[in-house]
């Protein structure tokens, strides 16, 4: 190891330049819509929580169950592998084909499994988070909008969940950084973002060492821009509305 | 206008409402008092339902609040409710608590819904706090806009649950101060308080409830001056020399 010649252009130009910045960009695209889908599935469970149909909630409970407790691998393999070939021919011939949806190109069939994947695992946590948030809300709160005469859906959306996200959302950027770190996952399925293309780069020059330190700092940058992102996105916390120093 | 009729709830073995009758009239000022424990908060909660009651029956506007013809949500309407602990949404500034319902239940524009909480606010002294948020104001402040959310919907009848028991005693009489000025004024006010000076002054009516059962109902001056059930003589005792109970229960 002693001998051992660090190039780091062995990385940082041409053609393995080229793959390090697809596999960033393709990263990126992963790990957006993953949480967009993880983000909508998740109000999906928790609102089938507040369903006056008891069996509503159960299947929120089991659904959540089901995903969080089953690895993420084995998830995206059974998706990929498993329920894909179920799909009907012509939907899968399309996937396959460079799938058109509305006149724009939709990403591959292992990009998009993958998102699904992603998303629907990442759904599961993001429930969890956002079920405690709304336990963390003073019983006061739900007696006082019933009282004024609001129904369970708008006593929700405009007083509940407000502080609700509130108190979910340091736990919920969490599970959003975890999305971007599980993202590599995706390779199992051939899916080229920044872990494939690092592989490839190392069976290219054998500048392993480059490749992976590099790559380990690229998920750093996009792992700390994600979480100033979505901690200027979130809500303020409570205690801290309209105090100015207090963020 | 709100009657009770042989009203009765338990948790679990312990009866918290005992056989009530009541009856209280259009634009009446009822003060409900009664030591802790003893079902009041139970009973004004009971009129717009955030308590269910096991039996017998409560009509507002000759109506029962349980008939099925009868939107639970818009009976809730016309009741203002004010709690002990004020419960303002904290994420929300004062002039949107005083109008989200106006806006999102009685689907008035924001301009009016605005109009209307700022002439409430100034009705509660503040004027200059329409763009605070909760956290930063006292407790004698927020339960002052909390009556002015109250009043958003112009209900006709207002309860309070012990409006100034969370209070620090200073801050006691600004909101006592903004609920007399709501008495007799056409609205209909239940005041579950144990501040007997606000009673004395402003009450039609007082109804001493112990137990869940109404012991007495009088004028505040025959019931300050000679309370016939001696309970009721025990409790105004208590309070007005704490230092005596001792000695009044042996």
């Amino acid at each position: 190891m002693k001998h051992y010649h660090f190039d780091w252009s062995a990385v940082w130009s041409g053609q393995p330049l080229t793959w390090l910045l697809h596999g960033v960009g393709v990263t990126m695209l992963l790990t957006v819509l993953s949480c967009l889908l993880a983000s909508l599935l998740a109000v999906i469970l928790l609102a089938l929580r507040f369903v006056p149909w008891r069996p509503a909630g159960w299947l929120a409970a089991g659904w959540i169950q089901l995903f969080r407790n089953t690895p993420l691998t084995v998830q995206m393999l059974f998706w990929y592998f498993g329920a894909l070939p179920l799909l009907p021919e012509g939907l899968r011939n399309a996937l396959a084909n460079g799938p058109i949806l509305l006149g724009l190109p939709l990403p591959s069939s292992e990009m998009l499994t993958a998102i699904w994947s992603l998303g629907l695992f990442s759904a599961a946590f993001l429930a969890e988070d956002l079920r405690a948030g709304v336990r963390a809300v003073p019983f006061g709160q739900w007696e006082t909008v019933r009282s004024q005469g609001f129904s369970t859906w708008p006593a929700l959306r405009h007083v509940i969940l407000p502080q609700a996200l509130a108190h979910a959302w340091p736990p919920m950027v969490n599970q959003y950084l975890n999305v971007l770190k599980n993202s590599p996952l995706a390779m199992s399925i051939a899916v080229a973002e920044l872990m494939y293309q690092t592989n490839q780069i190392e069976s290219f020059n054998f500048h392993g060492i480059e490749a992976y330190a590099s790559a380990s700092v690229l998920y750093l940058l996009i792992g700390l821009a994600l979480s100033q992102l979505l901690q200027r996105l979130g809500p303020a916390p409570l205690h801290d509305k309209g105090v100015p120093h207090g963020r | 206008m709100i009657q009770f009729k042989k009203v009765s709830k338990q948790f679990g073995t312990v009866p918290v409402l005992q056989d009530i009758d009541l009856h209280i009239a259009t634009g009446e000022v009822v003060v409900i008092c009664g030591p802790s424990g003893s079902g009041k908060s139970t009973l004004i909660r009971s009129i717009n339902r955030l308590e269910e009651i096991d039996a017998g029956e409560i009509l507002v506007d000759g109506l029962s609040v349980h008939d099925p013809s009868r939107s639970l949500n818009a009976l809730r309407r016309e009741i203002g409710f004010l709690f002990q602990q004020f419960n303002l949404y904290p994420h929300l500034n004062v002039l949107d608590n005083i109008t989200l319902a106006p806006r999102r239940l009685a689907g008035q524009s924001r301009a009016a819904a605005e109009a209307r909480a700022v002439a409430l606010l100034e009705q509660v002294g503040l004027s200059e706090k329409q763009a605070a948020f909760p956290a930063n104001l006292s407790g004698g402040q927020q339960q002052r806009v909390a009556i002015a959310r109250a009043l958003a919907l112009s209900p006709r009848i207002l309860l309070f649950d012990e409006p100034t028991s969370a209070l620090d005693p200073e801050m006691v009489g600004e909101v006592l101060t903004v609920i007399r000025q709501l008495a007799h004024q056409g609205i209909t006010l239940v005041v579950v308080t144990h501040e007997m000076g606000f009673a004395r002054e402003v009450a039609d009516r007082i109804v001493f409830v112990d137990k869940g059962r109404i012991l007495e109902q009088a004028t505040p001056a025959a019931f300050f001056r000679q309370p016939s059930h001696p309970r009721a003589r025990q409790f105004l005792q208590q309070l007005t020399s704490p230092l005596h109970l001792s000695e009044a229960s042996t």
